[in-house]
Protein backbone atom coordinates (compact mmCIF):
# COMPACT_ATOMS: atom_id res chain seq x y z
CA UNK A 1 0.00 0.00 0.00
CA UNK A 2 2.99 2.23 0.63
CA UNK A 3 3.36 3.55 -2.92
CA UNK A 4 -0.20 4.79 -2.78
CA UNK A 5 0.65 7.30 -0.13
CA UNK A 6 3.62 8.60 -2.05
CA UNK A 7 1.71 11.36 -3.68
CA UNK A 8 0.33 12.41 -0.35
CA UNK A 9 3.81 12.54 1.07
CA UNK A 10 5.06 14.65 -1.83
CA UNK A 11 2.18 17.01 -1.47
CA UNK A 12 2.79 17.58 2.21
CA UNK A 13 6.56 17.59 2.02
CA UNK A 14 6.80 21.35 1.80
CA UNK A 15 4.76 21.75 4.95
CA UNK A 16 6.91 19.35 6.94
CA UNK A 17 10.18 20.89 5.88
CA UNK A 18 9.46 24.28 7.38
CA UNK A 19 12.26 24.87 9.87
CA UNK A 20 10.96 25.94 13.29
CA UNK A 21 12.11 29.40 14.17
CA UNK A 22 14.21 29.86 17.31
CA UNK A 23 11.77 32.23 18.98
CA UNK A 24 9.59 30.45 21.56
CA UNK A 25 6.29 31.57 20.12
CA UNK A 26 7.10 30.29 16.65
CA UNK A 27 8.66 27.05 17.84
CA UNK A 28 5.39 26.18 19.56
CA UNK A 29 3.41 26.76 16.41
CA UNK A 30 1.67 23.53 15.28
CA UNK A 31 3.34 23.20 11.87
CA UNK A 32 2.33 19.54 11.81
CA UNK A 33 -1.31 20.58 11.91
CA UNK A 34 -0.83 22.95 9.00
CA UNK A 35 0.78 20.04 7.16
CA UNK A 36 -2.17 17.75 7.81
CA UNK A 37 -4.71 20.39 6.87
CA UNK A 38 -2.78 21.10 3.68
CA UNK A 39 -2.81 17.41 2.84
CA UNK A 40 -6.55 17.26 3.36
CA UNK A 41 -7.13 20.49 1.40
CA UNK A 42 -5.05 19.31 -1.54
CA UNK A 43 -6.90 16.02 -1.72
CA UNK A 44 -10.26 17.74 -1.63
CA UNK A 45 -9.02 20.14 -4.30
CA UNK A 46 -8.33 17.10 -6.47
CA UNK A 47 -11.81 15.77 -5.70
CA UNK A 48 -13.48 19.07 -6.57
CA UNK A 49 -11.53 19.47 -9.80
CA UNK A 50 -13.50 16.48 -11.11
CA UNK A 51 -12.07 13.48 -12.95
CA UNK A 52 -10.93 10.23 -11.36
CA UNK A 53 -10.59 11.55 -7.82
CA UNK A 54 -14.08 12.92 -7.95
CA UNK A 55 -15.54 9.60 -9.10
CA UNK A 56 -13.65 7.69 -6.39
CA UNK A 57 -14.80 10.14 -3.72
CA UNK A 58 -18.47 10.01 -4.62
CA UNK A 59 -18.39 6.22 -4.71
CA UNK A 60 -16.65 5.83 -1.37
CA UNK A 61 -18.71 8.55 0.31
CA UNK A 62 -21.78 6.29 0.17
CA UNK A 63 -20.17 4.18 2.89
CA UNK A 64 -19.94 7.02 5.41
CA UNK A 65 -23.39 6.31 6.85
CA UNK A 66 -22.45 2.71 7.60
CA UNK A 67 -19.05 3.67 9.01
CA UNK A 68 -20.62 6.24 11.33
CA UNK A 69 -23.60 4.11 12.33
CA UNK A 70 -21.38 1.11 13.03
CA UNK A 71 -19.08 3.24 15.14
CA UNK A 72 -21.86 4.93 17.10
CA UNK A 73 -23.81 1.73 17.72
CA UNK A 74 -20.75 -0.27 18.74
CA UNK A 75 -19.49 2.54 20.96
CA UNK A 76 -22.81 2.91 22.78
CA UNK A 77 -22.98 -0.80 23.52
CA UNK A 78 -19.28 -0.89 24.42
CA UNK A 79 -19.80 1.93 26.96
CA UNK A 80 -22.48 -0.12 28.72
CA UNK A 81 -20.38 -3.31 28.63
CA UNK A 82 -17.33 -1.36 29.76
CA UNK A 83 -19.12 0.26 32.69
CA UNK A 84 -20.61 -3.01 33.94
CA UNK A 85 -17.29 -4.82 33.49
CA UNK A 86 -15.36 -2.14 35.36
CA UNK A 87 -17.79 -2.43 38.28
CA UNK A 88 -17.18 -6.17 38.20
CA UNK A 89 -13.43 -5.70 38.23
CA UNK A 90 -13.49 -3.55 41.37
CA UNK A 91 -16.17 -5.68 43.04
CA UNK A 92 -15.44 -7.52 46.26
CA UNK A 93 -17.43 -10.46 44.89
CA UNK A 94 -14.88 -13.08 43.85
CA UNK A 95 -17.03 -14.51 41.07
CA UNK A 96 -17.87 -11.12 39.51
CA UNK A 97 -14.28 -9.96 39.72
CA UNK A 98 -12.83 -13.07 38.12
CA UNK A 99 -15.46 -13.21 35.41
CA UNK A 100 -14.79 -9.56 34.50
CA UNK A 101 -11.03 -10.04 34.52
CA UNK A 102 -11.34 -13.22 32.42
CA UNK A 103 -13.29 -11.31 29.77
CA UNK A 104 -10.93 -8.33 29.69
CA UNK A 105 -7.73 -10.38 29.52
CA UNK A 106 -9.22 -12.71 26.92
CA UNK A 107 -10.13 -9.85 24.61
CA UNK A 108 -6.93 -7.90 25.15
CA UNK A 109 -4.86 -10.92 24.18
CA UNK A 110 -6.39 -11.31 20.72
CA UNK A 111 -6.01 -8.95 17.73
CA UNK A 112 -9.14 -7.00 16.80
CA UNK A 113 -9.16 -8.44 13.28
CA UNK A 114 -9.11 -12.00 14.61
CA UNK A 115 -11.87 -11.16 17.11
CA UNK A 116 -14.03 -9.82 14.31
CA UNK A 117 -13.60 -13.03 12.31
CA UNK A 118 -14.17 -15.19 15.36
CA UNK A 119 -17.22 -13.44 16.77
CA UNK A 120 -18.95 -12.95 13.42
CA UNK A 121 -18.16 -16.33 11.88
CA UNK A 122 -17.95 -18.61 14.94
CA UNK A 123 -19.46 -16.86 17.96
CA UNK A 124 -22.73 -15.64 16.50
CA UNK A 125 -23.49 -18.85 14.52
CA UNK A 126 -22.79 -21.00 17.59
CA UNK A 127 -25.10 -18.82 19.64
CA UNK A 128 -27.86 -19.17 17.05
CA UNK A 129 -27.27 -22.91 17.00
CA UNK A 130 -27.49 -23.07 20.78
CA UNK A 131 -30.67 -21.02 20.86
CA UNK A 132 -32.16 -23.28 18.20
CA UNK A 133 -31.43 -26.36 20.29
CA UNK A 134 -32.84 -24.62 23.32
CA UNK A 135 -36.01 -23.82 21.35
CA UNK A 136 -36.37 -27.49 20.38
CA UNK A 137 -35.95 -28.69 23.94
CA UNK A 138 -38.50 -26.16 25.17
CA UNK A 139 -41.16 -27.54 22.85
CA UNK A 140 -44.09 -25.15 22.42
CA UNK A 141 -42.47 -22.56 24.68
CA UNK A 142 -39.51 -22.22 22.33
CA UNK A 143 -41.62 -21.07 19.38
CA UNK A 144 -40.40 -17.45 19.34
CA UNK A 145 -36.79 -18.65 19.09
CA UNK A 146 -37.40 -21.18 16.35
CA UNK A 147 -37.41 -18.62 13.57
CA UNK A 148 -33.72 -17.83 14.15
CA UNK A 149 -31.50 -18.99 11.34
CA UNK A 150 -27.89 -18.32 10.63
CA UNK A 151 -28.77 -15.69 8.05
CA UNK A 152 -31.22 -13.84 10.27
CA UNK A 153 -28.40 -11.79 11.79
CA UNK A 154 -26.77 -9.74 9.01
CA UNK A 155 -23.03 -9.17 8.82
CA UNK A 156 -23.40 -5.53 9.76
CA UNK A 157 -24.99 -6.49 13.09
CA UNK A 158 -22.30 -9.10 13.67
CA UNK A 159 -19.65 -6.47 13.01
CA UNK A 160 -21.28 -4.21 15.59
CA UNK A 161 -21.46 -7.08 18.10
CA UNK A 162 -17.78 -7.89 17.54
CA UNK A 163 -16.62 -4.28 17.91
CA UNK A 164 -18.81 -3.80 21.01
CA UNK A 165 -17.37 -6.84 22.72
CA UNK A 166 -13.82 -5.78 21.83
CA UNK A 167 -14.10 -2.16 22.86
CA UNK A 168 -16.22 -3.02 25.90
CA UNK A 169 -13.11 -4.70 27.29
CA UNK A 170 -10.89 -1.75 26.40
CA UNK A 171 -13.33 0.80 27.85
CA UNK A 172 -13.70 -1.16 31.08
CA UNK A 173 -10.02 -0.50 31.76
CA UNK A 174 -10.57 3.20 31.14
CA UNK A 175 -13.58 3.24 33.46
CA UNK A 176 -11.70 1.33 36.13
CA UNK A 177 -8.85 3.83 36.04
CA UNK A 178 -11.40 6.64 36.32
CA UNK A 179 -13.18 5.11 39.30
CA UNK A 180 -9.88 4.50 41.04
CA UNK A 181 -8.81 8.09 40.42
CA UNK A 182 -11.57 9.28 42.78
CA UNK A 183 -10.24 9.53 46.37
CA UNK A 184 -11.45 6.84 48.79
CA UNK A 185 -12.88 9.51 51.09
CA UNK A 186 -15.64 10.23 48.58
CA UNK A 187 -17.13 6.75 48.89
CA UNK A 188 -16.70 6.88 52.66
CA UNK A 189 -18.46 10.23 52.94
CA UNK A 190 -21.34 8.99 50.80
CA UNK A 191 -21.69 5.68 52.66
CA UNK A 192 -21.51 7.43 56.03
CA UNK A 193 -24.48 9.55 54.91
CA UNK A 194 -26.52 6.41 54.37
CA UNK A 195 -26.22 6.09 50.59
CA UNK A 196 -25.99 2.50 49.38
CA UNK A 197 -22.94 1.38 47.39
CA UNK A 198 -24.88 1.67 44.15
CA UNK A 199 -26.25 5.12 44.97
CA UNK A 200 -22.80 6.35 45.96
CA UNK A 201 -21.37 5.00 42.69
CA UNK A 202 -24.07 6.59 40.58
CA UNK A 203 -24.27 10.02 42.22
CA UNK A 204 -20.82 10.58 43.73
CA UNK A 205 -18.10 8.37 42.21
CA UNK A 206 -19.07 7.89 38.56
CA UNK A 207 -19.71 11.58 37.75
CA UNK A 208 -16.23 12.44 39.02
CA UNK A 209 -14.67 9.41 37.36
CA UNK A 210 -16.37 10.21 34.07
CA UNK A 211 -15.11 13.76 34.12
CA UNK A 212 -11.57 12.57 34.75
CA UNK A 213 -11.59 10.11 31.86
CA UNK A 214 -13.57 12.07 29.29
CA UNK A 215 -10.48 12.64 27.09
CA UNK A 216 -9.54 8.96 27.35
CA UNK A 217 -13.06 7.97 26.33
CA UNK A 218 -12.81 10.34 23.37
CA UNK A 219 -9.59 8.66 22.29
CA UNK A 220 -11.23 5.24 22.53
CA UNK A 221 -13.99 6.53 20.29
CA UNK A 222 -11.41 7.60 17.72
CA UNK A 223 -9.72 4.19 17.93
CA UNK A 224 -13.08 2.50 17.41
CA UNK A 225 -13.82 4.68 14.39
CA UNK A 226 -10.53 3.68 12.82
CA UNK A 227 -10.91 0.01 13.72
CA UNK A 228 -14.39 0.01 12.21
CA UNK A 229 -12.52 -0.19 8.89
CA UNK A 230 -11.79 -3.82 9.79
CA UNK A 231 -15.44 -4.75 9.34
CA UNK A 232 -14.79 -4.56 5.61
CA UNK A 233 -13.44 -8.11 5.93
CA UNK A 234 -17.05 -9.14 6.55
CA UNK A 235 -18.07 -7.36 3.32
CA UNK A 236 -19.93 -4.72 5.32
CA UNK A 237 -20.17 -1.78 2.93
CA UNK A 238 -18.36 0.86 4.99
CA UNK A 239 -16.00 3.37 3.36
CA UNK A 240 -13.07 0.95 3.46
CA UNK A 241 -15.06 -1.80 1.76
CA UNK A 242 -16.27 0.63 -0.89
CA UNK A 243 -12.70 1.79 -1.53
CA UNK A 244 -11.68 -1.85 -1.95
CA UNK A 245 -14.54 -2.48 -4.34
CA UNK A 246 -13.88 0.68 -6.33
CA UNK A 247 -10.15 0.15 -6.66
CA UNK A 248 -10.67 -3.51 -7.57
CA UNK A 249 -13.04 -2.55 -10.31
CA UNK A 250 -11.21 0.47 -11.77
CA UNK A 251 -7.61 -0.28 -10.74
CA UNK A 252 -7.40 3.33 -9.51
CA UNK A 253 -5.66 2.38 -6.30
CA UNK A 254 -4.08 5.76 -5.72
CA UNK A 255 -7.35 7.67 -6.09
CA UNK A 256 -9.29 5.20 -3.93
CA UNK A 257 -6.93 4.86 -1.03
CA UNK A 258 -5.78 8.47 -0.91
CA UNK A 259 -9.42 9.56 -0.76
CA UNK A 260 -10.16 6.89 1.86
CA UNK A 261 -7.20 7.85 4.03
CA UNK A 262 -8.02 11.53 3.89
CA UNK A 263 -11.65 10.80 4.79
CA UNK A 264 -10.57 9.00 7.98
CA UNK A 265 -7.96 11.65 8.68
CA UNK A 266 -10.45 14.53 8.44
CA UNK A 267 -12.89 12.86 10.81
CA UNK A 268 -10.27 11.84 13.37
CA UNK A 269 -8.60 15.25 13.23
CA UNK A 270 -11.88 16.98 14.03
CA UNK A 271 -12.63 14.49 16.80
CA UNK A 272 -9.21 14.74 18.39
CA UNK A 273 -9.37 18.53 18.47
CA UNK A 274 -12.73 18.15 20.21
CA UNK A 275 -11.08 15.84 22.73
CA UNK A 276 -8.28 18.33 23.31
CA UNK A 277 -10.82 21.09 23.78
CA UNK A 278 -12.78 19.17 26.43
CA UNK A 279 -9.49 18.22 28.08
CA UNK A 280 -8.49 21.87 28.38
CA UNK A 281 -11.89 22.90 29.60
CA UNK A 282 -12.15 20.20 32.24
CA UNK A 283 -8.68 21.15 33.45
CA UNK A 284 -9.77 24.78 33.64
CA UNK A 285 -12.93 24.31 35.66
CA UNK A 286 -11.65 21.47 37.77
CA UNK A 287 -13.76 21.94 40.87
CA UNK B 1 -37.94 5.72 61.73
CA UNK B 2 -38.17 6.18 65.48
CA UNK B 3 -38.01 2.71 66.92
CA UNK B 4 -39.23 2.17 70.39
CA UNK B 5 -37.15 -0.41 72.10
CA UNK B 6 -36.34 -1.63 75.52
CA UNK B 7 -33.14 0.34 75.67
CA UNK B 8 -34.67 3.76 75.13
CA UNK B 9 -37.22 3.36 77.89
CA UNK B 10 -34.60 3.26 80.60
CA UNK B 11 -33.04 6.57 81.52
CA UNK B 12 -29.39 5.58 81.50
CA UNK B 13 -29.45 3.57 78.26
CA UNK B 14 -26.38 4.48 76.18
CA UNK B 15 -26.94 5.89 72.70
CA UNK B 16 -23.81 4.06 71.53
CA UNK B 17 -22.52 0.87 73.05
CA UNK B 18 -19.42 -1.10 72.08
CA UNK B 19 -18.91 -4.61 73.43
CA UNK B 20 -15.48 -6.21 73.09
CA UNK B 21 -14.86 -4.64 69.70
CA UNK B 22 -11.64 -5.59 67.90
CA UNK B 23 -10.33 -4.74 64.47
CA UNK B 24 -7.12 -5.92 62.83
CA UNK B 25 -5.41 -4.91 59.61
CA UNK B 26 -3.27 -7.86 58.62
CA UNK B 27 -0.93 -8.29 61.55
CA UNK B 28 -1.78 -4.90 63.11
CA UNK B 29 -4.34 -4.89 65.89
CA UNK B 30 -5.79 -1.43 65.40
CA UNK B 31 -8.23 -1.72 68.32
CA UNK B 32 -8.48 -4.52 70.87
CA UNK B 33 -11.45 -5.44 73.00
CA UNK B 34 -12.93 -1.99 73.28
CA UNK B 35 -15.86 -1.54 75.64
CA UNK B 36 -17.51 1.83 75.57
CA UNK B 37 -20.81 3.42 76.45
CA UNK B 38 -21.78 6.83 75.14
CA UNK B 39 -24.54 8.78 76.82
CA UNK B 40 -26.87 10.96 74.79
CA UNK B 41 -26.20 14.70 74.91
CA UNK B 42 -22.61 14.42 76.06
CA UNK B 43 -19.34 15.31 74.40
CA UNK B 44 -16.47 12.82 74.36
CA UNK B 45 -12.99 13.70 73.21
CA UNK B 46 -10.81 10.82 72.11
CA UNK B 47 -7.14 11.52 72.68
CA UNK B 48 -4.04 9.45 72.18
CA UNK B 49 -0.82 9.15 70.22
CA UNK B 50 -0.73 8.56 66.47
CA UNK B 51 -1.63 5.02 65.47
CA UNK B 52 -3.40 4.29 68.74
CA UNK B 53 -6.63 3.36 66.97
CA UNK B 54 -8.70 6.53 67.43
CA UNK B 55 -9.84 6.73 63.82
CA UNK B 56 -10.51 3.01 63.69
CA UNK B 57 -12.74 3.24 66.75
CA UNK B 58 -14.75 6.06 65.20
CA UNK B 59 -14.99 4.27 61.85
CA UNK B 60 -16.28 1.10 63.51
CA UNK B 61 -19.14 3.12 64.99
CA UNK B 62 -20.43 3.97 61.56
CA UNK B 63 -19.27 0.75 60.00
CA UNK B 64 -16.77 2.25 57.58
CA UNK B 65 -14.67 -0.50 59.15
CA UNK B 66 -16.31 -3.79 59.96
CA UNK B 67 -15.12 -5.05 63.35
CA UNK B 68 -13.82 -8.60 63.38
CA UNK B 69 -15.09 -9.20 66.86
CA UNK B 70 -17.53 -7.66 69.25
CA UNK B 71 -20.80 -5.82 68.79
CA UNK B 72 -21.72 -2.19 68.18
CA UNK B 73 -25.14 -0.86 69.16
CA UNK B 74 -26.68 2.42 68.08
CA UNK B 75 -29.85 3.28 70.01
CA UNK B 76 -29.97 -0.33 71.11
CA UNK B 77 -29.91 -1.72 67.58
CA UNK B 78 -26.92 -3.80 66.58
CA UNK B 79 -24.88 -2.79 63.54
CA UNK B 80 -24.36 -5.70 61.19
CA UNK B 81 -23.84 -6.59 57.54
CA UNK B 82 -27.55 -6.14 56.71
CA UNK B 83 -27.32 -3.27 54.22
CA UNK B 84 -30.81 -1.89 54.82
CA UNK B 85 -30.42 -1.73 58.58
CA UNK B 86 -26.89 -0.42 58.13
CA UNK B 87 -27.94 2.45 55.87
CA UNK B 88 -30.71 3.38 58.30
CA UNK B 89 -28.46 3.29 61.37
CA UNK B 90 -25.83 5.28 59.48
CA UNK B 91 -28.25 8.17 59.18
CA UNK B 92 -28.29 8.36 62.98
CA UNK B 93 -24.58 9.04 63.05
CA UNK B 94 -22.82 11.62 60.91
CA UNK B 95 -19.12 11.71 60.23
CA UNK B 96 -16.88 14.73 59.74
CA UNK B 97 -13.54 13.87 58.16
CA UNK B 98 -10.09 15.37 58.42
CA UNK B 99 -10.01 15.96 54.66
CA UNK B 100 -13.59 17.34 54.56
CA UNK B 101 -14.55 14.95 51.72
CA UNK B 102 -17.01 17.35 50.18
CA UNK B 103 -18.27 16.25 46.76
CA UNK B 104 -16.20 18.40 44.38
CA UNK B 105 -18.56 18.09 41.40
CA UNK B 106 -21.48 19.61 43.27
CA UNK B 107 -21.98 23.05 44.69
CA UNK B 108 -22.34 23.44 48.45
CA UNK B 109 -26.13 23.40 48.38
CA UNK B 110 -26.12 20.13 46.41
CA UNK B 111 -23.52 18.71 48.77
CA UNK B 112 -26.01 19.23 51.57
CA UNK B 113 -29.14 18.07 49.75
CA UNK B 114 -27.96 14.99 47.85
CA UNK B 115 -28.33 12.55 50.76
CA UNK B 116 -31.55 14.21 51.93
CA UNK B 117 -33.05 13.63 48.51
CA UNK B 118 -31.72 10.11 47.97
CA UNK B 119 -31.74 8.63 51.45
CA UNK B 120 -34.57 10.61 53.04
CA UNK B 121 -36.45 10.97 49.73
CA UNK B 122 -37.21 14.64 50.33
CA UNK B 123 -38.38 16.95 47.58
CA UNK B 124 -36.10 19.68 46.34
CA UNK B 125 -37.80 22.57 48.11
CA UNK B 126 -37.77 20.92 51.51
CA UNK B 127 -34.17 19.74 51.13
CA UNK B 128 -33.04 23.22 50.08
CA UNK B 129 -34.73 24.73 53.12
CA UNK B 130 -32.87 22.41 55.46
CA UNK B 131 -29.60 23.00 53.61
CA UNK B 132 -29.92 26.75 53.86
CA UNK B 133 -30.80 26.64 57.54
CA UNK B 134 -27.69 24.56 58.27
CA UNK B 135 -25.45 26.75 56.11
CA UNK B 136 -26.73 29.79 57.98
CA UNK B 137 -25.97 28.05 61.25
CA UNK B 138 -22.31 27.50 60.34
CA UNK B 139 -22.11 30.98 58.83
CA UNK B 140 -21.60 30.25 55.11
CA UNK B 141 -25.05 30.71 53.62
CA UNK B 142 -23.51 33.09 51.09
CA UNK B 143 -21.43 30.17 49.72
CA UNK B 144 -24.42 27.98 48.85
CA UNK B 145 -23.82 28.27 45.11
CA UNK B 146 -20.03 28.02 45.25
CA UNK B 147 -18.09 24.84 44.56
CA UNK B 148 -15.95 23.32 47.33
CA UNK B 149 -12.71 24.29 45.57
CA UNK B 150 -13.76 27.94 45.76
CA UNK B 151 -13.90 27.84 49.58
CA UNK B 152 -11.14 28.19 52.15
CA UNK B 153 -10.26 25.14 54.24
CA UNK B 154 -12.18 26.44 57.22
CA UNK B 155 -15.24 27.15 55.09
CA UNK B 156 -15.03 23.70 53.54
CA UNK B 157 -14.95 22.03 56.93
CA UNK B 158 -17.88 24.14 58.11
CA UNK B 159 -19.74 23.10 54.96
CA UNK B 160 -18.91 19.47 55.77
CA UNK B 161 -20.30 19.94 59.27
CA UNK B 162 -23.43 21.53 57.83
CA UNK B 163 -23.75 18.57 55.44
CA UNK B 164 -23.56 16.21 58.41
CA UNK B 165 -26.10 18.25 60.39
CA UNK B 166 -28.54 18.37 57.49
CA UNK B 167 -29.21 14.66 58.00
CA UNK B 168 -30.38 15.47 61.55
CA UNK B 169 -28.15 12.88 63.16
CA UNK B 170 -28.36 11.89 66.79
CA UNK B 171 -24.60 11.56 67.05
CA UNK B 172 -21.78 13.52 65.42
CA UNK B 173 -18.44 11.81 64.87
CA UNK B 174 -15.44 14.06 64.22
CA UNK B 175 -12.11 12.62 63.08
CA UNK B 176 -9.46 15.31 63.58
CA UNK B 177 -11.66 17.99 61.99
CA UNK B 178 -9.05 20.73 62.31
CA UNK B 179 -5.85 18.82 61.56
CA UNK B 180 -5.79 19.69 57.86
CA UNK B 181 -6.46 23.38 58.47
CA UNK B 182 -4.16 26.37 58.49
CA UNK B 183 -3.84 27.68 62.08
CA UNK B 184 -5.90 30.81 61.43
CA UNK B 185 -8.89 28.71 60.33
CA UNK B 186 -8.98 26.32 63.24
CA UNK B 187 -10.97 28.63 65.50
CA UNK B 188 -13.91 29.13 63.14
CA UNK B 189 -14.40 25.34 62.99
CA UNK B 190 -13.96 24.81 66.74
CA UNK B 191 -16.51 27.58 67.36
CA UNK B 192 -19.09 25.72 65.33
CA UNK B 193 -18.33 22.54 67.27
CA UNK B 194 -18.68 24.38 70.58
CA UNK B 195 -22.03 25.70 69.41
CA UNK B 196 -23.19 22.15 68.74
CA UNK B 197 -21.89 20.95 72.09
CA UNK B 198 -23.82 23.69 73.85
CA UNK B 199 -26.97 22.68 72.00
CA UNK B 200 -26.71 19.24 73.54
CA UNK B 201 -25.52 17.28 70.49
CA UNK B 202 -23.93 13.93 71.29
CA UNK B 203 -20.39 14.19 69.98
CA UNK B 204 -17.36 11.95 69.69
CA UNK B 205 -14.34 13.99 68.74
CA UNK B 206 -10.89 12.70 67.86
CA UNK B 207 -8.70 15.75 68.28
CA UNK B 208 -5.29 17.09 69.11
CA UNK B 209 -6.79 20.41 70.24
CA UNK B 210 -6.33 20.15 73.99
CA UNK B 211 -7.97 23.51 74.64
CA UNK B 212 -11.14 22.34 72.92
CA UNK B 213 -11.05 18.94 74.60
CA UNK B 214 -10.78 20.52 78.01
CA UNK B 215 -13.37 23.23 77.45
CA UNK B 216 -16.02 21.28 75.57
CA UNK B 217 -15.82 17.65 76.71
CA UNK B 218 -17.78 15.92 79.39
CA UNK B 219 -15.53 12.91 79.12
CA UNK B 220 -12.04 12.24 77.82
CA UNK B 221 -11.24 8.84 76.36
CA UNK B 222 -7.53 8.20 76.22
CA UNK B 223 -6.35 5.51 73.82
CA UNK B 224 -3.01 3.84 73.48
CA UNK B 225 -2.02 0.83 71.36
CA UNK B 226 -5.60 0.01 70.41
CA UNK B 227 -7.01 0.10 73.92
CA UNK B 228 -8.82 2.60 76.10
CA UNK B 229 -6.31 3.32 78.85
CA UNK B 230 -8.33 5.86 80.74
CA UNK B 231 -11.75 7.43 80.70
CA UNK B 232 -12.44 10.36 82.98
CA UNK B 233 -14.13 13.71 83.06
CA UNK B 234 -12.11 16.47 81.46
CA UNK B 235 -10.98 18.25 84.62
CA UNK B 236 -9.80 15.04 86.31
CA UNK B 237 -8.04 13.89 83.18
CA UNK B 238 -6.03 17.04 82.64
CA UNK B 239 -5.17 17.78 86.26
CA UNK B 240 -5.30 14.60 88.28
CA UNK B 241 -4.50 11.61 86.09
CA UNK B 242 -2.07 9.16 87.69
CA UNK B 243 -1.52 7.15 84.56
CA UNK B 244 2.09 7.55 83.42
CA UNK B 245 1.18 7.13 79.74
CA UNK B 246 -1.34 9.92 80.06
CA UNK B 247 1.20 12.13 81.79
CA UNK B 248 3.83 11.57 79.10
CA UNK B 249 1.27 12.21 76.38
CA UNK B 250 0.12 15.46 77.98
CA UNK B 251 3.66 16.71 78.59
CA UNK B 252 4.57 15.98 74.95
CA UNK B 253 1.50 17.81 73.69
CA UNK B 254 2.22 20.81 75.89
CA UNK B 255 5.90 20.97 74.95
CA UNK B 256 4.88 20.79 71.25
CA UNK B 257 2.51 23.73 71.40
N1 LIG C 1 -6.85 0.68 56.19
C1 LIG C 1 -5.80 0.30 56.94
N2 LIG C 1 -4.94 -0.64 56.49
C2 LIG C 1 -3.90 -1.06 57.23
N3 LIG C 1 -3.62 -0.59 58.46
C3 LIG C 1 -4.42 0.36 58.96
C4 LIG C 1 -5.55 0.86 58.23
N4 LIG C 1 -6.16 1.79 58.99
C5 LIG C 1 -5.44 1.86 60.12
N5 LIG C 1 -4.40 1.01 60.13
C6 LIG C 1 -3.44 0.81 61.21
O1 LIG C 1 -4.16 0.63 62.41
C7 LIG C 1 -3.54 1.33 63.46
C8 LIG C 1 -4.50 2.33 64.07
O2 LIG C 1 -4.79 3.32 63.09
P1 LIG C 1 -5.73 4.57 63.35
O3 LIG C 1 -5.81 5.30 62.05
O4 LIG C 1 -6.99 4.11 63.95
O5 LIG C 1 -4.89 5.40 64.40
P2 LIG C 1 -5.13 6.89 64.89
O6 LIG C 1 -5.10 6.83 66.35
O7 LIG C 1 -6.31 7.46 64.24
O8 LIG C 1 -3.81 7.62 64.39
P3 LIG C 1 -3.63 9.12 63.86
O9 LIG C 1 -3.59 10.01 65.07
O10 LIG C 1 -2.31 9.08 63.17
O11 LIG C 1 -4.75 9.42 62.94
C9 LIG C 1 -2.31 1.98 62.88
O12 LIG C 1 -1.18 1.18 63.18
C10 LIG C 1 -2.55 2.01 61.41
O13 LIG C 1 -1.35 1.90 60.71
MG1 LIG D 1 -6.62 8.99 62.80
Amino acid sequence: MSHLNLQAAEKSASAFEVKPNKSIKQSNFPYWLVGLILLIALTFALVLSGGNFSDAFYFIREGLTITILTTLAAFSIAMVIGLITSLGRISTNVFARNLATFYVELIRGIPVLVLIFFIALVGVPSLIDGLGKLADSLGAWGAPLRGLRNDSIPMQSRAIIALSITFGAYLSETFRAGIQSVPKGQMEAARSQGLSYGQAMRHIILPQAFRNILPAIGNEFISLLKDSSLVSVLAVRDITQLARLYSGRTFQFRESYLTLSVLYLSITLILSSLVKFTEKRSRRDQH
Amino acid sequence: MTNTNAFQNGNVSPIIKLENVSKTFGAIEAIKNINLEVEAGKVYSILGPSGSGKSTLLRCINYLEEPEQGRVFIDGEELCGNQKLLNRLRTKTAMVFQQFNLYPHMNIRENLTIALRIVKKMDKVQANQIAEAQLAKVGILDKADAYPSQLSGGQQQRAAIARALAMEPEIMLFDEPTSALDPEMIKEVLDVMLLLANEGMTMLVVTHEMGFARAASDQIIFMDAGQVLEQANAETFFTASHNTRVKTFLSQIISRS
